[in-house]
């Protein structure tokens, strides 16, 4: 496949901690992700997962290595010029959701494209059409306080997807649900990105989860250790992925 | 036991939470107090016995507009504290307890907060009384020499009447509690407080709201006679009721319209703001709807303190029209008294007036005046040419009368025609009247002219005595007491022969030293109200802001500058800020109009100059709230 690059970060490294009482995290990640790819990044707790994410969503700074977003090395962007770049090319969908409590959810999800100064009609149309993907569309005029879990993580998917950004990072976007809420929700994201309108980088600890995308990496003890790559099947996907995570041992959950 | 000492935990631990709660009551407290000290220190007696007891009904009525002040300010002190703690004090109902003792736990928290907050409050008062009175008199400029020795009874007056209030509100807090749900106590502060009510609902209440406003404005407005007064105070309350349905009607009504229509809703940061007013509606508009009207009272009390100096200040000039004013039976004194005056000084201008009095069973009129006389209009007119006076009155015909009275303070009657005189069994119609100060100080204290056409004096002037006034003003006040001394051989009094004399020394002091006081006292209370507005806006944008830390910390992920939410914010507030505002600069030019009619004195350059001060205290209050609301918010 010969695609644009999205994102790409080479030899990551990331150390938290006052000078000389370090402790690594990320020990040198490589990784690309190229236009229309469905990523998981799996790991078990700890590993270090939300930190790569944080870090290629630009909230946090890596230690060494470098950061592409694009063709643009983020290294020496401002704090502007870097939300600028998140409100632009990154959508994010948060494992407790982060809808705002104070409107509904036709107005959190039209809310970043209203913000960017796209007109009414066309933030209306957006949104709506993005609902009817979603199967919110009953929903649109309830507060958050009034929907459930899924429901929620479904509309904060919608609000990621309605300024089409070049890459979507979700980082453990089931972890608060039931597994029906986690499955209709990775349903609706994998059909969006099957139809090329998203490319997504997901971050989880859930094999499951993990199998409805086209690539998954196994991240253990601050690097990458391998590489799944999906078949037809989605089950004997999910089978190959319990089999790579039995075999390194990990403690998953 | 143990509840109580955990609800004193409570207390001292969220005592930085409570701060504002303890200093905005600790506030009314000394305000209150320093108004009641004033009642009884010794500082007005030394004004004189009249004027103590004039200021004493001034303090009297500017007392219990504090107490009602008092009370909404508690009111909503204790509301705000309240939907905050409430939340969190619901965490004790995983650890079993009920919501009796929830609420008792509440009651006993809020008691040590009322309890430290009078404490505060007394000391605070006891140590500024002082300076209050200092700040007071050297306002009014009067030389009164002030004890620093706090008096007992108006401490314990204020102490009283505080308790009283805010045992009744902790009570409420209770029973509020007690028969909350408990899902509603853990949820309550996530839950918007959007006034889910049906449009026709919230249509009804604004238009409501209008009409009581409307008819608050018309009876401001009305002219009439004494019924004036209840008009004013009927006004009052209705103005005060419309303003709250007018706030909780409409303002529900335009932002749901606001919300609801995507296409405008939709640009920009109007997404973000608008839904955040929304989701604290309810406590916006009862905000709003109390510092309208609190700005409002602020200023009308300044208007207040205005006119009543500048009607004061007339007062002064007008019995200093003529500094001798001879009142006899004789016609010819003119010359003899000229001669007398002008051996200490020369005379600045005199006029002469003949008039026919009248005793108090041969006219009858609508409101009882001291003195009648009754005299021609051409004389009249002859005079104001002689001592200079503006005459601008048009000749009445048969059956009427020009009423030339004195300069009151307030003037019930609004109406100017509204009054009529039955002279000798003859009704004659009031056409005009003025308070020009044709006759000085005869006028102010003992005579009121009713003027007739020439042609129908000459048919009345038979029916009462004739006299004849001669008046003077000297060039040099200090050739008064000499003067004086020179005129008196003038005065006398026998069977056939008659001289009475006024004499009004130019240099003295009046004895309306308490309008002075009610002046500066009107200005406290404009700085007490625009001080008190101001804070609870900005207390409220305080609390509020913490809330929002939370939402704009998601906005921030999500990439968006904090431009866009500073500018987000500077739209919100500037609303809050204005709304009430708008509403009070409405409401009180119908409050300035009807002071204006009440003591006719032109008050407009004092509203706006009010309404200006007002605006300037709110833009730095909005300033302030934006920087602090944004730091808070951590934006
Ligand atoms: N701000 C921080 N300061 C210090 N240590 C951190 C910080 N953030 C994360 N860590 C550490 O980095 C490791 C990885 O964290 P994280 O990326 O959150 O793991 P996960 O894969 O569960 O998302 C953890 O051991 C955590 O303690
Ligand atoms: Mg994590």
């Amino acid at each position: 496949m010969n695609q644009n690059k999205v994102a790409e970060v080479k030899n990551l490294i990331r150390n938290y901690g006052p000078r000389g009482f370090q402790t690594k995290v990320l020990k040198g990640i490589d990784l690309t992700v190229y236009q229309n790819d469905f990523i998981a990044i799996m790991g078990p707790s700890g590993s270090g997962k939300t930190t790569l994410l944080n870090i290629l969503s630009t909230i946090d700074r890596p230690s060494q290595g470098t950061v592409m977003l694009g063709e643009q090395d983020i290294a020496g962007l401002s704090n502007k010029e870097l939300s600028r770049l998140r409100r632009d090319k990154i959508g994010f969908i948060f494992q407790d959701y982060n809808l705002l409590d104070t409107m509904t959810l036709q107005d959190n999800i039209a809310l970043p494209l209203s913000l960017n100064g796209v007109s009414g009609g066309e933030c209306v149309r957006k949104a709506q059409e993005l609902a009817s993907m979603f199967g919110l569309s009953e929903h649109l005029k309830k507060y958050p306080w009034q929907l459930s879990g899924g429901q929620k993580q479904r509309g904060a998917a919608c609000r990621a997807l309605i300024t089409d950004p070049e890459i979507i990072f979700a980082d453990e976007p089931t972890g608060a649900l039931d597994s029906r809420s986690g499955r209709e929700l990775l349903e609706c994201l994998k059909r969006v990105n099957e139809r090329g309108q998203a490319t997504i980088l997901m971050v989880t600890h859930d094999p499951f989860c993990a199998s409805w995308a086209r690539d998954v990496y196994v991240l253990s003890d601050g690097l990458i250790r391998c590489r799944i790559s999906a078949g037809a099947q989605r089950r004997e996907f999910y089978d190959r992925i319990i089999e790579v995570q039995t075999s390194m041992g990990g403690d998953f959950s | 036991m143990r509840m109580t000492g955990l609800a004193f935990m409570n207390f001292r631990n969220s005592f930085k939470n409570c701060l504002s709660l303890v200093a905005s009551l600790a506030f009314t407290i000394v305000i209150f107090l320093n108004f009641q000290n004033l009642i009884y220190s010794d500082a007005l007696i030394q004004l004189g016995e009249k004027n103590k007891r004039n200021m004493d009904t001034v303090i009297q009525v500017i007392s219990i507009v504090l107490v009602c002040f008092m009370f909404f300010f508690i009111w909503y002190s204790t509301n705000v504290f309240l939907t905050r703690r409430k939340k969190e004090i619901g965490i004790y109902i995983f650890m079993g307890l009920t919501n009796q003792r929830i609420g008792k736990m509440y009651m006993i928290e809020t008691a040590l907060i009322g309890l430290s907050a009078l404490g505060f409050g007394i000391f605070f008062g006891i140590v500024t009384t002082g300076l209050f009175q200092m700040i007071l008199l050297s306002l009014s400029e009067l030389a009164v020499e002030i004890s620093f020795r706090p008096v007992f009874t108006p401490v314990l007056v204020t102490a009283l009447a505080y308790l009283a209030i805010y045992v009744i509100f902790v009570i409420k807090g209770y029973v509020d509690i007690v028969r909350s749900s408990v899902l509603s106590m853990l949820t309550g502060a996530r839950q918007n407080e959007y006034v889910r009510q049906s449009r026709a609902l919230l249509f009804l209440r604004a238009l409501a709201g209008v009409a009581v406003l409307a008819s608050g404005f018309y009876l401001a407005v009305k002219k009439g006679g004494p019924e004036v007064l209840e008009n004013a105070v009927g006004a009052v309350v209705l103005v005060i009721l419309g303003v709250y349905l007018l706030f909780g009607g409409l303002l529900p009504l335009v932002f749901q319209w606001v919300a609801g229509n995507k296409r405008f809703l939709y640009r920009r940061e109007r997404c973000l703001w608008v839904n955040n007013m929304i989701f604290r509606m309810k406590k916006n508009y009862r905000t709003w709807a109390m510092v309208c009207v609190l700005v409002l009272c602020s200023v009308t009390a300044l208007a207040t303190g205005f006119a009543a100096r500048m009607r004061y200040e007339n007062m002064e000039k007008f019995e200093k029209v003529y500094t001798f004013q001879l009142l006899s039976d004789q016609s010819d004194l003119d010359e003899r008294a000229r001669k007398l005056i002008e051996e200490s000084t020369q005379i600045a201008y005199s006029s002469f007036l003949p008039i026919t009095t009248l005793s108090e069973s041969q006219i009858r009129t609508t409101t009882r005046y001291t003195g009648y006389a009754l005299t021609s209009y051409s004389a009249l007119r002859e005079l104001a040419r002689e001592a200079h006076l503006d005459f601008d009155l048009t000749e009445p015909g048969a059956q009427e009368y020009i009423k030339v009275s004195n300069v009151i303070l307030f003037s019930l009657y609004t109406d100017v025609t509204a009054e009529t005189a039955e002279i000798e069994g003859k009704v004659f119609r009031q056409t005009q009247r003025t308070q020009a100060p044709y006759l000085g100080y005869l006028q102010q204290r003992h005579i009121t002219l009713f003027v007739l056409g020439d042609q129908e004096y000459e048919k009345m002037r038979s029916i009462g005595k004739q006299l004849y006034i001669y008046n003077y003003s000297i060039a040099d006040p200090n050739a008064f007491v000499s003067a004086r001394e020179a005129l008196g051989e003038l005065v006398a009094q026998t069977d056939d022969y008659y001289v009475g004399r006024v004499s009004v020394d130019p240099l003295s002091d009046g004895e309306r030293n308490w309008v002075k006081v009610l002046y500066s006292l009107c200005v406290f209370m404009f700085m007490v109200f625009i001080l008190a507005s101001a804070s609870i806006m900005f207390m409220k944008l305080y609390n509020d802001s913490f809330e929002e830390r939370e939402r704009y910390l998601i906005m921030e992920k999500m990439g968006f500058d904090a431009g866009a939410l500073g500018r987000s914010i500077g739209k919100e507030l500037a609303v809050a800020y204005a709304l009430p505002l708008l509403v009070m600069g409405v409401a009180s030019y119908f409050s300035v109009h009807a002071l204006q009619m009440v003591m006719s004195a032109d008050l407009g350059m004092i509203h706006l100059v009010s309404v200006l001060v007002v605006v300037t205290v709110f833009l730095v209050c909005y300033g302030l709230s934006v920087m602090v609301y944004r730091r808070n918010a951590g934006v």
